[in-house]
């Protein structure tokens, strides 16, 4: 997986976008992603598989008030944006997703072909 | 190679904001990490609106204590559990452990009505304007 891609479409667009913290781990059925997305909820988020591109984009959502005025900002943007490309061996018909507080959860397994098996041995 | 060393500061530039939630590239040039979590402050007439990006925290995990014109916000954030010998990890940029930061209020607000909601990953604390501090408006009648 990288995010080389990503990276050079960005400065093209010149449209500031956040990079979320993420967490990239190997399970034995397939690989798992932990995304930041702080701010943004279930109907903000867009995750889609192009062939092999996984693209992750949400929108953050606050709550604000009429004439605020900004005094500090850490977060400038209110999107965030982050690519993936995914290996052969992973089925991407079969991801799932889970949002909670702002915390991304993906799952993506492995295709069945792909996936360790067990062999019972019989004794004759 | 030449032309690639040059160009390399000026994109970075481009991507500053990113260097928030990008550690690696951002340790490398800045020598530090970012303060975890990113915060963003706002006013109105009425009120002082704090917002920090604190993603999959329990509520109770998170301590607010305002003291005289202090807020401080602290906790640890512990990530799942991927414990298993058997799990590589490709990417661990996500933040854990323990965290603080503290803001000085300005004078004009009232902490006794502080009102914090963590939605989305965003813990949100509003403190209001002590009313005599409220910007008004003076009427003048003529004579």
């Amino acid at each position: 997986m990288n995010t080389e891609k990503n990276v050079a479409k960005r400065s093209a667009e010149k449209v500031a976008t956040l990079t979320p913290a993420t967490d990239i781990y190997e399970s034995k059925e397939g690989v798992v992603l932990y995304v930041d997305l702080p701010g943004v909820s279930k109907s903000t988020l867009d995750i889609d598989v192009d062939q092999d591109i996984l693209s992750i984009k949400g929108q953050i959502d606050l709550t604000t008030a009429e004439n605020m005025q900004p005094t500090y900002m850490d977060v400038r943007a209110n999107v965030y944006e982050r690519r993936f490309t995914l290996g052969d061996e992973l089925d991407s018909s079969k991801i799932e997703a889970q949002l909670e507080h702002g915390a991304l959860k993906l799952s993506i397994p492995r295709l069945e072909k792909h996936q360790p098996k067990k062999i019972n041995i019989t004794v004759a | 190679m030449i032309s690639n060393m040059l160009r390399f500061p000026f994109s970075m530039l481009d991507n500053e904001m990113d260097s928030l939630f990008y550690p690696e590239v951002y340790r490398s040039l800045a020598g530090s990490a970012p303060a975890y979590p990113p915060i963003n402050i706002s006013t109105t007439d009425k009120s002082v609106d704090v917002y920090l990006f604190i993603a999959g925290m329990n509520p109770d995990d998170i301590e607010l204590i305002i003291e005289k014109n202090m807020l401080s916000v602290s906790g640890t954030r512990k990530l799942p559990d991927t414990g298993d010998e058997q799990q590589h990890h490709y990417r661990q940029e996500r933040f854990s452990g323990a965290f603080k930061r503290v803001i000085t209020l300005p004078e004009t607000v009232d902490t006794d009505s502080t009102q914090a909601v963590y939605k989305d990953g965003v813990l949100h604390i509003s403190i209001a304007k002590r009313a005599e501090k409220q910007a008004r408006q003076i009427k003048i009648s003529a004579q």
